[in-house]
């Protein structure tokens, strides 16, 4: 059975916003099952039109491109819906591919998951 | 694989990621290799240090044969074998 990783989106900074996809990318390469939750202002990550406002210089794809690799390659996307209300977002406004979940989702996750990283 | 043998070989693919940093060069490697035969070889260029160690660990990892890398200026040819 394919190893797990669950990483912890937690802020659109871009510094914080790209390792997710980095490291997600590669562990999809290496044949892991990769889990990416975002909560907070990691939210506006997968906002409709958000990603593209997020930029940082020297990374290899754009943050859309990584969305994009990520969604081709099986990982799963969840939106975690307990900061829906604090960010000032609805289900609505999310791209398409992602799940909404809430604190038990990630918590089953994390304790399912081989590897957790938060950012 | 000897330098003199993986100078010789043939590769069935080359993917020039020369420029692209980290994940990039490894992301490359993995769509690339789909359209390589299982038994057929291919051949990574990168200028990314960290390329060096990144390919031959995937390719342990998900069934594939590193063969060996060769030092040009400024750059890296790897070569891996498709196993699957």
């Amino acid at each position: 059975m394919a190893q797990k990783m669950l990483v912890f989106c937690g802020s659109d900074t871009p510094e914080k916003a790209f390792p997710p996809f980095m490291l997600g990318s590669g562990a999809l390469a290496m044949d892991m099952e990769v889990t990416l939750f975002f909560t907070m202002s990691g939210l506006n990550i997968i906002r409709k039109g958000g990603a593209e406002k997020v930029t940082l210089e020297g990374t290899p794809k754009s943050l859309s491109e990584f969305i994009d690799i990520l969604r081709d390659g099986g990982a799963k996307l969840i939106a975690c819906s307990a900061a829906f209300g604090i960010i000032g977002i609805e289900e609505g406004d999310l791209i398409e591919g992602v799940e909404c979940g809430g604190v038990a989702t990630f918590v089953d996750a994390a304790q399912e998951a081989d590897v957790v990283l938060t950012f | 694989m000897t330098e003199e043998e993986l100078k010789s070989l043939q590769v069935d693919k080359q993917v020039d990621a020369r420029g692209t940093a980290c994940p990039g060069p490894l992301l490359e490697a993995k769509r690339s290799l789909t359209s390589v035969p299982i038994g057929g070889t291919m051949e990574v260029l990168s200028s990314d240090p960290s390329t060096n160690k990144d390919v031959p660990l995937w390719a342990k990892k998900v069934g594939h044969e590193y063969l060996g890398t060769l030092e040009e200026a400024g750059f890296w040819r790897i070569f891996v074998k498709r196993g699957k």
